[in-house]
């Protein structure tokens, strides 16, 4: 016992001591960068990566904000960029020092929520819409309408994730996703109050599998999550309905006082060459930003709509960005929502 | 005189670690937690410093009491069950299977390292409409198609006597165990029949460890937040979720940290009233 | 892991010929046989409704489909996907290394502190036992969020030490809380009267209390491991660059789902959990088993 634990000690001081060698310490999205990029990446410069993961933007922001957390570069959404910003989290980025910077799709580069990519770089991007089980919801969808839908009650789920659900209440009501009037968004708590008897329940996790296996007939979804149901379930139909829905995307930020820089400039430089981006959107089934690494995927991937959509589909959709002091009607009104019986 | 002052230095080295522990990494995260629940917030979501009454205000105002309520019956009937099942289990291992109790202790502990998570979206499976459960249910023709169990209040309150039953049954057992049997005998040799002598001899002096069971089970249930939502579809929050939710999700921490102290109160309440039984128990041997 | 030091057998033994004796004439047979069973058909229920969603996930852990819901095929890819993860082993190995560290830590501190408690007298004695059941009652996230604040204030790097502190302070109050109903059921007499018999303190401890105390030591650190193995909350705030334990790598990989893959782990952790099981219960069971009535 004494010494099965003298070796747990010793092997955990082991971890704990400094690597002689270049390193890289990421903080990103699960899911969202492959392992076998990191292997390559690791391969090609020697450097060790770690990445340790996040499950949502308000969690990763509430770890960096108390401090001291060791991480070099970080992998937020574009709301996140402004608030992380906002706070001095993060720091400018010195664009010469990315050999690839070019390779970012023209669309990207002035992104409303970072002009001009100072504080972040922008590297994968995709759509909330809803998915829905053909055997269950026989006419085809297209609008958010269809999960206050009296047919399927007790069969639908909603995002359980204060903005997304809004993306739905506010544009159902014909508003902007990202309202920030207090009325409008008082109309669409009611809306989403109203809409909760026919709910089975929010859920931000296993909502593909719940559609795809029939348990829910609708579901709201993150465009990412649900293909891999569409992949092994022809039943299963991911839409962009037609008041809009969104469109997020999440990018890679240099943290202020990161210890690795060099080794992070190396690694933007890295995963902005096109087969890299390919590579990484053929693994995790999301869209890059790399507009050359379109061409290097396979048909079912470059043609599939629900990872690329059409660009008149993506003008329709609205954008999330930090609505600021609103934020306090949002917030009170989905307790509201959550609470209510 | 000297012997007094060694038995308190003994006392003293004994207590010390704990008292390190608490102070340090207890009492100085406690004071800032209830510092910011007075505390401002600015536009991003951090903590400024300063002094308002808005965040308990707020706590007031009916957006929160139904939070409370749902935290409460869940927490109740959680207790309740866990303790219904769970003395009948703990009586049983140390008292009924020989040899084989630490055996079945560990087997209660199997399901715990795996991790909860995995374990809950086992029952996912289990009540969905495909699920083993209806499957049976439609098969023996209980029921006509199958029932969605999935986002009920039942499914919820399965999982967290499924979550928190061990935590029952341990402190139940680990105050049974060391029980001396020659008074259970004796009880039966004086004429007392079974029934008597669990009523009269082993309840009462099991009764620290069922107290300790309702305190293990009561106080972490309300603050549980995943079984809500993967089992209760997220219809029903409860404090776990509300603080989650403030803390995580809205960012505003001051609010958090209040609704955080009034919990702390409430729960202090409890404890206190268990403190108290305990000694009432103490004492009365 | 250790064995269980204490076997339940012998002592046990004498109870059952108690009950099923004389009483057994005077009642109706069946009713009798009924009362006396219960305990045992409630266990069984119990350990049903606990091992039952196991069986579940072992099961679907060789579905060929995606979906945890409906079975398909037959395979083994998601057990070779586990294995390729690279992530999985690594946080392994965290778990472990923060479970053995925590629980021994919380083990040793909550055991001395429940025995003064219960066993000395001395002023404040009420004020420090409710004291160490204080973070019971402190919702786990508000003590994470105020523990994570207070390391950074203080000037802590994040990482091993933080983790440790953290799953210590989540697992101490269960150990104090056992260790101490079973020192309040010890019978005073058997100390004193070793004390009379010319036994120092220490010795009195070490050869009167502590062997009484050790199924309670040794249940506080088994539970102790696994609430850290298997702490989620507290680790999402205490953990560094490289500290990711098992559940945080999980909770990840559910973003996209209730996967196989998930079953497939969590069916390798009952694999290795009856391994570890059967290691040390082979050791000690053969013992347990020919041990002579005492």
């Amino acid at each position: 016992m004494t010494r099965t634990l003298a070796l747990a000690v010793l092997l955990g001081a082991t971890a704990l001591s400094p690597a002689a060698a270049a390193q890289l310490n990421i903080f990103g999205w699960a899911d969202e960068m492959p392992d076998e990029v990191l292997a390559d990446f690791e391969a090609e410069t020697g450097i060790t990566v770690t990445f340790d993961t996040f499950d949502s933007n308000e969690s990763m922001i509430a770890r960096l904000e108390a401090g001291a957390s060791g991480y070099d570069l970080v992998n937020p959404s574009q709301y996140a960029v402004q608030i992380l910003a906002g706070r001095g989290l993060i720091q400018e980025l010195d664009h010469s020092r990315i050999e690839t910077i070019g390779n970012i799709a023209e669309a990207f580069r002035n992104v409303s929520y970072d002009p001009g990519n100072v504080h972040s770089i922008p590297y994968v991007w995709g759509t909330t819409g809803l998915a829905y089980n053909r055997s269950c919801v026989t006419e085809p969808v297209s609008s958010w309408t269809a999960l206050w839908d009296e047919r399927y009650r007790g069969r639908i789920y909603m995002l359980d994730n204060m903005l997304a659900a809004y993306i739905a209440g506010l544009q159902v009501n014909g508003f902007n996703a990202n309202s920030s009037d207090p009325e409008e968004i008082a109309k669409a708590t009611e809306t989403l109050i109203a809409q909760k008897p026919l709910l089975a329940g929010y859920n931000a996790t296993n909502f593909a599998d719940l559609v795809s296996s029939g348990e829910a007939c609708l579901v709201q979804s993150w465009s990412g999550s649900v293909l891999q149901a569409i992949e092994t379930n022809p039943d299963v139909v991911y839409v962009l309905p037609e008041e809009g829905g969104t469109m997020w995307i999440d990018g890679y930020s240099l943290l202020t006082g990161a210890q690795n820089v060099d080794e992070a400039y190396a690694f933007l430089s890295y995963i902005l060459r096109p087969e890299v981006a390919a590579k990484t959107t053929e693994l995790t089934k999301v869209a890059t930003v790399v507009l050359e690494a379109r061409d290097l995927l396979p048909e079912s991937i470059a043609r599939n709509s629900a990872i690329y959509p059409s660009d008149e589909v993506l003008a329709n959709a609205d954008f999330i960005l930090d609505v600021g002091e609103a934020m306090k009607f949002y917030q009170d009104g989905w307790t509201r929502v959550k609470s209510a019986q | 005189m000297r012997r007094e002052r060694r038995e308190g230095l003994v006392t003293a080295l004994m207590l010390a670690p704990s008292v390190v522990v608490l102070g340090v990494f207890v009492l100085m995260p406690l004071c800032v937690v209830f510092a910011y629940s007075f505390a401002l917030r600015d536009a991003y979501g951090g903590v400024v410093p300063g002094f308002t009454l808005d965040n308990y205000r707020a706590l007031f105002e009916g957006l929160y009491v139904q939070v409370f309520l749902n935290s409460f019956r869940l927490a109740a009937l959680t207790t309740l069950l866990c303790l219904l099942v769970g003395y009948p289990v703990a009586y049983f291992i140390a008292f009924r299977a020989g040899r084989w109790g630490p055996a079945l202790l560990v087997l209660m502990l199997v399901p715990f390292w795996i991790n909860f998570l995995i374990r809950i979206s086992a029952w996912v499976v289990l009540l969905g409409r495909n699920g083993l459960i209806n499957a049976a249910l439609v098969g023996t023709g209980l029921a006509g198609q199958p029932v969605g169990m999935l986002g009920t209040q039942g499914a919820t309150l399965a999982g967290m006597v499924y979550a928190f039953l061990p935590l029952a049954v341990f402190p139940i057992y680990a105050a049974l165990q060391p029980l001396d049997r020659r008074l259970i005998e004796a009880g039966a040799d004086l004429g007392a029949n079974p029934a008597q002598a669990f009523g009269r001899i082993t309840l009462p002096l099991s009764l620290p460890g069922v107290l300790a069971a309702a305190l293990f089970v009561f106080v972490p249930s309300m603050g549980v937040f995943a079984i809500p939502v993967l089992l209760g579809g997220g219809k029903s929050i409860i404090l776990g979720n509300l603080i989650v939710q403030l803390f995580l999700e809205f960012r505003v921490i001051p609010v958090g940290a209040a609704v955080s102290v009034v919990m702390l109160v409430l729960a202090a309440i409890g404890i206190a009233l268990y403190m108290r039984a305990l000694a009432r128990i103490e004492a009365w041997r | 892991m250790t064995a269980p030091v204490e076997p339940a057998g012998p002592v046990a033994a004498p109870a059952r010929p108690a009950a099923g004796g004389a009483a057994a004439r005077a009642e109706p047979w069946v009713l009798r046989r009924l009362v006396w069973g219960l305990p045992g058909w409630i266990t069984l229920l119990a350990y049903l409704f606990l091992l039952a969603p196991i069986v579940v996930l072992v099961v679907f852990s060789f579905n060929a489909a995606r979906s945890t819901v409906v079975f398909t095929e037959f395979t083994l890819d998601w057990y070779a996907r586990v294995f390729s993860n690279r992530n999985l082993g690594r946080a392994l190995r965290v778990s472990l290394i923060v479970a053995a560290a925590s629980a021994a830590i919380a083990t040793a501190v909550g055991a001395l502190a429940a025995v003064a408690i219960s066993r000395r007298r001395f002023r404040g004695r009420s004020l420090i036992a409710t004291a160490l059941a204080a973070p019971l009652v402190l919702p786990e996230i508000v003590l994470g969020v105020g523990l994570l604040v207070f390391m950074s204030f203080a000037g802590f790097r994040l990482g091993y030490g933080t983790m440790i502190m953290g799953h210590v302070l989540v697992s101490l109050p269960f150990a104090v809380l056992i260790v101490r109903a079973a020192a309040a059921a010890l019978d005073a007499r058997i100390e004193d009267a070793a004390a009379d018999l010319g036994a120092n303190e220490w010795q009195t401890f070490r050869l009167v209390t502590l062997p009484q105390l050790a199924p309670s030591i040794l249940t506080a650190f088994l539970l102790s491991a696994t609430l850290s193995f298997d702490n989620l909350v507290m680790s999402t705030f205490t953990t560094g660059v490289g500290t990711t334990t098992l559940p945080l790598r999980i909770y990840s990989m559910l973003k996209l789902g209730i996967t196989p893959e998930i079953n497939a782990l969590g069916t390798l952790m009952v694999v290795a959990n009856i391994g570890i099981v059967l290691l040390v219960m082979g050791r000690y069971l053969p013992a347990l088993l020919a041990q002579p009535r005492r």
